[in-house]
């Protein structure tokens, strides 16, 4: 059986290795956009940040030889005909599969793509991206960055570079940056901290209007609110659309079934595949490495042993790079919310019919393991959600397992 | 496999074991060489919970929802002791072990073996060169009062929930006389604090 992978992601590298393991020894090819061995995007930014380019490789340099994969780099996969079960390139290349694993993941999205013939604009996804950023700022002794979008990536992409020794400008539309991954107060809270602890400049409620290019050199940008800024860098981390048009035909994912199928013939998986929420059932896009760990490792284990059914994504993330501030999410936010704060610390937690629905937790990882425990499994927790906030020493799970939390807390 | 095991009745709260795991972890293995050097490593804390202590660290978890969830290939387990492993060379800090692990059993600082100049996750790592000679866990070692013990798991726990702390707690055994006044006084004096206040 010939398994084919679209993608040399964080996903496809897992079911791979994890086919090998378990005594997979047909043909496996894997296509990949970009030149390199399998790296992990979440440690990419380090590299920036100026830690070394061997540690991005999280499953090792010699990753293809070491599994015996024909790596086919370079070009991406355009189309996928599911009744040949033939894959396409843009290089006119195709490739027969018997069985397709879909994990071609996410680019990000430019509301302007021309402002990227600019020389000095950049996106802040992959690896190609990091190493013309880093190459760009060695060669033009850049001071000063701007970046455009205070989500994840945006957030990531300031305080790398910030880490790095560049002044940073963080233009963000909204009122506070990471607001996906945080309510409104808990966002102004963790926006007014970032800004404390790195001096960024946040200007938030604000965008990026136009760029200033000179012979084709990036050399200033005008804000919506008339400013204008010199700067030779310019970060565009607006959003990401899932790579999923060479199989749905449109960037809105790809659907599988409990064993990640979207065909008999094809898995989707990581930042492409739409899947349901293991608590509330939602479809969506889920698109954090552990869930894309589980999809690949049950996708390996259906295609070897024709069992395993995945149990559902969890949207639980962490933003905790280059500064000890880390900034907990879950779940939704809506319902009763229970809030306590200390200092630099900010814990709320909704709840619905007494269960928790969502969460975050600002300042500090402690009680987060115990808090994200309580969500997956919805416990009821309404009679006590106050003492395992506030649990003086932050010590609320042993607490309770020694039967001493203290409800009048 | 063995796993260090609580039986945190007998606990002191003497912080033996945080004073010899700092020891064992510390490069110049030496109390000396640990003492009032803020990046020494301390894989085991004392939790003071009223009257009672508890000794913490990692419990080696199978499957383990910290090496799930580490994206830079940091946190692996050791298919000879079962060990949990983190190569703080590998490790971004980003906290996504720490997000999830149910005991609070990761930290992070910049400890000697950071090698960037920022903070690491730090754990318990089972003292796995010595585990794997045969010997025991420094904090074991230390533990003069039978709190903290290295045992084969017993594969009834095993079924139970991997990730709940009642797993990883023993209690069987009597209590030795002294211990027990001693757990009666500490109760009657944080009673009498409790009143006082």
């Amino acid at each position: 059986m010939k398994v084919v992978t679209v993608g040399t992601g964080m996903a496809s590298a897992e079911f791979v290795q994890r086919l090998r393991l378990d005594g997979f020894g047909d043909e496996i090819v894997m296509y990949g956009d970009e030149d390199f061995p399998p790296y992990s995007p979440c440690v990419i930014p380090f590299y920036l940040a100026g830690e070394p380019l061997e540690t991005v490789y999280w499953k090792g340099l010699d990753f293809y030889d070491r599994y015996k994969v024909t790596p086919v780099l370079g070009s991406p996969v355009v189309e996928v005909d599911t009744d040949k079960h033939l894959i396409h390139t843009s290089s006119g290349r195709s490739e027969s599969y018997d069985r397709l694993f879909y994990a071609a993941g996410a680019k990000s999205w430019y509301p302007r793509p021309k402002w990227l013939e600019t020389h000095g604009v950049f996106g802040f996804k992959t690896l190609t991206d990091m190493v013309a950023i880093d190459r760009y700022i060695a060669e033009h002794n850049v001071m000063r960055a701007v970046v455009f979008g205070g989500g994840f990536i945006g957030v990531d992409a300031a305080l790398a570079l910030w880490h790095r020794g560049l002044e940073i400008t963080l233009v963000h539309r909204n009122n506070r940056v990471l607001s996906q991954m945080t309510d409104e107060e808990g966002g102004i809270f963790a926006t007014r901290k970032l800004v404390e602890k790195t001096g960024i400049d946040i200007r938030l409620k604000t965008t990026v209007e136009e760029i200033v290019a000179v012979n084709g050199q990036l050399s200033a940008v005008r804000l919506s609110n008339g400013d204008r800024m010199e700067t030779v860098l310019m970060i565009v981390s607006i959003g990401v659309s899932p790579n999923s048009e060479p199989l749905s035909g449109n960037d809105k994912g790809v659907a599988g079934n409990e064993q990640l199928l979207a065909d008999p013939h094809i898995y989707a998986a990581g930042d492409v595949a739409v899947t349901k929420h293991a608590v509330t059932g939602l479809s969506g896009i889920y698109a954090t490495y552990p869930n894309a760990m589980q999809q690949a490792r049950i996708a390996a284990r259906h295609l070897l042993h024709g069992d395993g059914s995945y149990g559902g994504s969890i949207n639980t993330n962490v933003l905790k790079k280059h500064i000890n501030f880390p900034i907990v999410s879950a779940g939704s936010f809506s319902g009763e919310p229970v809030t306590w704060q200390q200092g630099d610390i900010w814990r709320r937690v909704y709840l619905v019919d007494g269960k928790i629905n969502g969460y975050l937790i600002i300042g500090d990882t402690r009680i987060s393991g115990y808090i994200y425990q309580l969500y997956l499994t919805q416990r009821r927790v309404d009679k006590k959600i106050k003492a395992i906030l506030s649990a003086p020493r932050h010590d609320s799970y042993y607490r309770e397992m020694l039967g001493m939390l203290d409800l009048a807390a | 496999m063995k796993r260090i095991f609580v039986d945190y009745k007998k606990c002191l709260a003497c912080k033996g074991c945080e004073t010899a795991c700092a020891i064992e972890h510390h490069p110049s293995h030496n109390l000396f060489g640990a003492l009032g050097d803020n990046k020494t490593q301390i894989n085991v804390r004392v939790l003071g919970i009223e009257h009672e202590a508890f000794p913490v660290s990692c419990r080696h978890c199978d499957p383990a929802d910290c090496m799930n969830a580490c994206p830079s290939g940091a946190i692996s387990r050791d298919p000879e002791s079962g060990a949990v492993i983190l190569r703080a060379t590998l490790c971004k800090a980003c906290a996504m072990c720490a997000m999830v692990c149910p005991f609070d059993a990761i930290s992070f600082k910049i400890t000697h073996e950071s090698c960037y100049g920022r903070d690491v996750a730090y754990k318990c790592d089972l003292c796995n060169e010595q585990v794997k000679k045969g010997g025991q866990p420094a904090c074991v070692v230390a533990c003069h009062s039978g709190a903290l013990v290295y045992t084969d798991a017993d594969p009834s726990r095993q079924k139970r929930a991997q990730k709940g702390l009642r797993t990883y707690l023993l209690g069987e055994e009597g209590m030795p006389p002294l211990v027990e006044l001693f757990r009666e006084l500490r109760k009657q004096e944080f009673a009498r604090r409790r009143g006082g206040e």
